[in-house]
């Protein structure tokens, strides 16, 4: 197979609420963190963050950008400095693999990225007694040192793949591969879908003009596309696009 | 011979030299590698085949279906299933999270008694001691259930006073039920077929209702559109997700919105705006421009933003008789895409009974939030999975936790349509824990056990021929032989829902406009949810992020 | 012989000695299986020479792998003959509903994704092409753990060098890497890891 997944995400539908990030800790077995951590220390596969139009009164409005991965095809920076080789871009499916088994925790990867979408487990990863038989058994976890990210959900798509196996299949069902944010959004927010298939819906909506990426001028070629019909935020979005001084606003 | 220095050091240097012609440094590496990936501390996922079981969510009213993944007879994962009528597979944020709740460490192990360990029959005894001795009272945090059952016939059986708590949608309903002499469980929001919505501060996009029934409206008819088919006023004080998802913000001051609402009534009635005659409100436009921050010309132009699209519809967040008003002069009570009757509702609800004697002692059901307190001088018995801490509660009895309990689901709170369904327990709880209902059946036996009311629910439903079961594939009611193969449906995870009302007109009476009901504060993200503790992957959203504001437990 | 060369050559021998014949001996502790399970009598006795009988797939592909006592149970419900094995089994596994603590000869970490469903309906390998003619014998084969890292000797594979390894000899990674080479069949990270 050779797929491109990646996502279209609607910012408009985005109600900030959160759902994508807890089913995401939820399924790749992201630990609950000490009481000490916090928004710079989090281990958050998912992020959503808050920006606003820079207004305040009555006309301020705020919308929300769910961040992972981006999973880019294009010169992938953390695939580049990695000294050991513990990230990957996959030919078959366009994921960027991360494997944290392999990392030696030098958080270089961290620094390249410019989504900042990599998270580093500051703590021995530990539950209470007993939650450890909750873990998801198609997930392996981390221990303290290294470095993680979203891997497009791929225990689902190991699970897509044996069904089509088992059904004599040579391709998987999307309808089999649903990754957790996918899943988890209350207002379908998150298209996701094989972009290097022109029937995919998803495919299709990365490519109308609604849609735009992140530090598209980067040149990394994202495959997590959004889209707004709201001027403001388009205009935020092509700030960080075209390389805009964006004095005062929260991105 | 003799064996000198210089034959030993010799020796070893040619040990040295041959043990790397040898596999031993190479596997040893490789071992010792392989062996600090695996430290005794790093928790191992379970191994295993994961089986996909059909549940329901029990933690708040709305009934969520679930998909639990399970392996080696624990749940590993959650998902919403596309299949409810209602959420079509969301979740609340929390619930993704909740499989592990059960192994949270504030969970509530053992029976205790004033700090200390107790047993079931020490705290039976002491109940049943309370009950011969004084008036008590059993609280219900959510009525309707089959467990409902069981405590109400308890009290009505030993003269006691059953008080079923209402949230803040419920709350929301009781204008409407007091004025028209119906039960507020019997009333509903028709949310599918309004084209304009004022909210005055109902979190209607965040935690409101059953998740995913109005998101996924609003995402289909007014996300991201400038003249959307759905239009959201919401008016409250701070710019909320609901707020930032709305056609139209109206900021007020805290504490103004039943002015405002009594306001936009009298702009309505003066500038003949609606047909409706109804007590006219005592409110100018004036006197709201200054209590509310907006300006005259403001509220005038948001009375006629609210008429221009309908049918429309007000919802308050809590219980507002002056919106209630409002929705009565706007034609939204007891018409389609307002406030109507769940036609058919199959679960009568007696009155909750008064009491004026102080308690002797309360027994306070698990769905109770975990901020109520029993009134002073009453011995209290609390049923919690969870210790949430600072409880004044002088029993503090282990309640079954997530997915161990079997429940039936009634009609959420603010649901048009009757809707029906069991939540299983896929998880055997330890023989340490009980339910309220389980506790008096086990005092007095002759109260109708679960099954039996779920039986008798099923049944009912089977001979009014009304609706359909949403499983894998929806069914026509019609399609089912008997009634207890309905509710094997239901007992796989099938949910009934009933079929439209067909409309009754619902006749509310009003002589005048109504007081304010004061200031009340407003709730945070996480007050909605009874149970003291959130589960542990919350924190990924106040603690590991900024999303949200760390939850405040307040008293509501 | 020039006395220090002795000396050099008798430290070299004795650690080639030590590296290669008490080296893989004191590596490993041998266990026994619960239970002497006996491959061939089962296949001959069930009327079925495939494997699948008491390892199948499920129906969403995942591999059942070692039977549960539920397997077992179907035809052990009490004792069939007088072997003190059978016995054992019945007695303290069965009976007891405490599942029988089988060693697992391949047992991988936790973030290698080995999937039988891609391996044997799609790609077409037989049983026996990985896991050798265990069918047809009744070997009680011991279970050989590496005591510093936890695995069998299966994955490491019998030859403690590797070098001259019998065929599928061996599970570790490079094994694997090695039949995806023959067969042209490239995978990326995912695909053999999670």
């Amino acid at each position: 197979m050779s797929a491109r997944y990646g996502m279209v995400i609607d910012l408009d539908r985005c109600t900030g609420c959160g759902a994508c990030m807890v089913a995401c800790a939820a399924e790749n077995n992201v630990p609950p963190l000490p009481a000490r951590a916090t928004d710079r220390t989090g281990l958050t596969p998912m992020l959503v963050h808050k920006v606003n139009n820079g207004l305040e009164g009555a006309g301020r409005r705020e919308a929300f950008i769910p961040i992972a991965c981006m999973h880019c095809a294009n010169e992938t920076p953390c695939v580049s400095v990695c000294p050991q080789q513990a990230v990957e871009v996959d030919k078959a499916t366009g994921i960027v693999m991360q494997i944290p088994q392999r990392c030696l925790g030098c958080r270089y990867c961290m620094t390249a990225c410019p989504y900042h979408a990599r998270y580093f487990n500051w703590w021995d990863p530990s539950w209470p007694p007993g939650m450890e038989k909750t873990l998801n058994p198609g997930v392996a976890t981390r221990m303290r040192g290294v470095v993680e990210k979203c891997n497009l959900c791929h225990a689902r798509l190991h699970t897509a793949m044996e069904k089509a196996a088992a059904e004599g299949k040579k391709e998987i069902e999307m309808t089999d591969y649903i990754p957790a944010c996918v899943e988890a959004c209350p207002t379908n927010a998150i298209q996701f879908g094989d972009l290097a298939n022109p029937d995919d819906p998803a495919s299709q909506a990365a490519h109308s003009p609604e849609t735009f990426r992140l530090l598209a001028r980067l040149g990394t070629e994202p495959k997590i596309y959004y889209k707004s019909r709201q001027p403001w935020v388009r205009a935020l979005a092509e700030r960080s696009a075209s390389g805009h001084a964006t004095e005062g606003q929260h991105v | 011979m003799k064996v000198s220095r210089r034959d030993l050091l010799l020796g070893t240097a040619g040990l040295t030299a041959g043990i790397f012609f040898t596999p031993v440094p190479w596997k040893v590496l490789d071992d010792v590698s392989i062996w600090t990936q695996n430290w005794a501390w790093i928790p191992q996922p379970p191994r295993g085949p994961v089986t996909t079981k059909l549940a329901a969510c029990t933690l708040c009213p709305s009934g969520c279906s679930l998909r639990v993944r399970m392996a080696g007879g624990f749940p590993v994962g959650v998902s919403g299933s596309p299949a409810h009528p209602l959420t079509k597979g969301a979740l609340c944020p929390l619930g993704f999270a909740a499989h592990q709740l059960n192994w949270h460490p504030a969970r509530l192990q053992e029976v205790r008694h004033q700090g200390r360990a107790a047993s079931w029959e020490e705290a039976r005894s002491a109940f049943e001691k309370a009950c011969a001795e004084g008036p008590i009272a059993i609280v219900d945090g959510r009525s309707g259930r089959a467990a409902s059952i069981v405590l109400q016939s308890f009290a009505a059986k030993h003269k006691a006073s059953y008080d079923a708590l209402r949230n803040a949608e419920e709350k929301s309903l009781a204008p409407y039920a007091k004025w028209a002499n119906v039960s507020v469980s019997s009333l509903g929001y028709d949310l599918e077929n309004v084209r304009t919505i004022v909210s005055f501060g109902a979190p209607l996009l965040d935690g409101w209702g059953v998740p995913g029934r109005f998101t996924h409206l609003w995402a289909e008819r007014a996300a991201g559109e400038s003249d959307p088919q759905l239009r959201l006023i919401q008016i409250e004080p701070k710019l909320s997700r609901t707020a930032s998802g709305a056609w139209r913000w109206i900021p007020i001051c805290q504490g103004s919105e039943e002015l405002l609402a009594a306001s936009l009534a009298s702009v309505l009635i003066e500038e003949h705006l609606v047909p409706a005659q109804g007590p006219v409100p005592p409110a100018s436009v004036t006197d709201a421009a200054s209590q509310t921050g907006l300006t005259p010309a403001a509220i005038r132009e948001l009375a006629r933003a609210i008429v221009d699209r309908k049918p429309v519809l007000c919802i308050s967040d809590g219980e507002s008789p002056a919106i209630a008003a409002l929705n009565l002069l706007l034609g939204a009570v007891g018409t389609p895409g307002g406030i109507l009757p769940k036609s058919g509702h199959p679960l009568p609800m007696p009155p909750a009974s008064a009491n004026d004697k102080p308690l002797r002692a309360v027994l306070i059901d698990s769905t109770v939030p975990w901020e109520y307190v029993a009134p002073e001088g009453a011995e209290a018995f609390r049923f919690a999975a969870w210790d949430g801490g600072g409880s004044r509660a002088e029993w503090l009895l282990p309640a079954p936790g997530f997915l161990e309990e079997l429940s039936d689901l009634p009609s959420p709170p603010t649901c048009a349509v009757a809707t029906y369904a069991v939540a299983p327990n896929l998880l055997s709880t330890s023989a340490q824990t009980k339910t309220a209902a389980e506790f008096l059946l086990q005092i007095d036996p002759t109260l109708p056990a679960i099954d039996q009311t779920i039986r008798a629910r099923c049944e009912e439903i089977f001979r009014a021929r009304r609706g359909t079961v949403h499983a894998a594939k929806p069914a026509s009611i019609a399609s089912f032989e008997s009634a207890a193969k309905l509710e094997q449906a239901l007992r796989d995870g099938g949910v009934w829902l009933d079929d439209p009302p067909a409309h009754s007109p619902l006749k509310c009476s009003l002589r005048e406009w109504p007081g304010n009901s004061g200031n009340r504060a407003p709730a945070n993200w996480a007050t909605t949810w009874a149970q003291p503790v959130l589960p542990p992957l919350a924190a990924k959203l106040y603690q590991e992020s900024s999303l949200r504001e760390t939850p405040q437990r307040s008293q509501s | 012989m020039n006395r220090h060369v002795l000396a050099f050559a008798i430290g070299l021998v004795f650690a080639l000695v030590a590296g290669w014949v008490v080296f893989p001996r004191v590596l490993y502790s041998h266990q026994q299986q619960p239970v002497d399970f006996p491959h061939k009598t089962h296949a001959a006795k069930s009327g079925n020479a495939d494997c699948d009988g008491c390892h199948p797939f499920n129906s969403d592909g995942s591999f059942a792998g070692i039977p549960k006592n539920d397997t077992c149970a179907a035809c052990h419900t009490d004792k069939l003959g007088t072997s003190p094995a059978e016995a054992k089994l019945v007695d303290d596994y069965l009976k007891t509903g405490t599942t029988t603590p089988w060693l697992v000869y391949s047992r991988q970490p936790a973030n290698v994704w080995f999937s039988h469903a891609v391996h044997v309906k799609r790609a077409g390998l037989a049983c026996a092409d990985c896991h050798g003619a265990l069918g047809t014998s009744d070997e009680k084969r011991l279970y050989e753990q590496d005591r510093i890292s936890g695995y069998s000797r299966d994955i490491w594979g019998h030859s403690i060098s590797r070098l001259r390894r019998a065929p599928h000899d061996g599970r570790t990674m490079s094994d694997c890497e090695d039949c995806h080479h023959k067969r042209h069949i490239e995978v990326g990270c995912f695909g053999c890891h999670q």
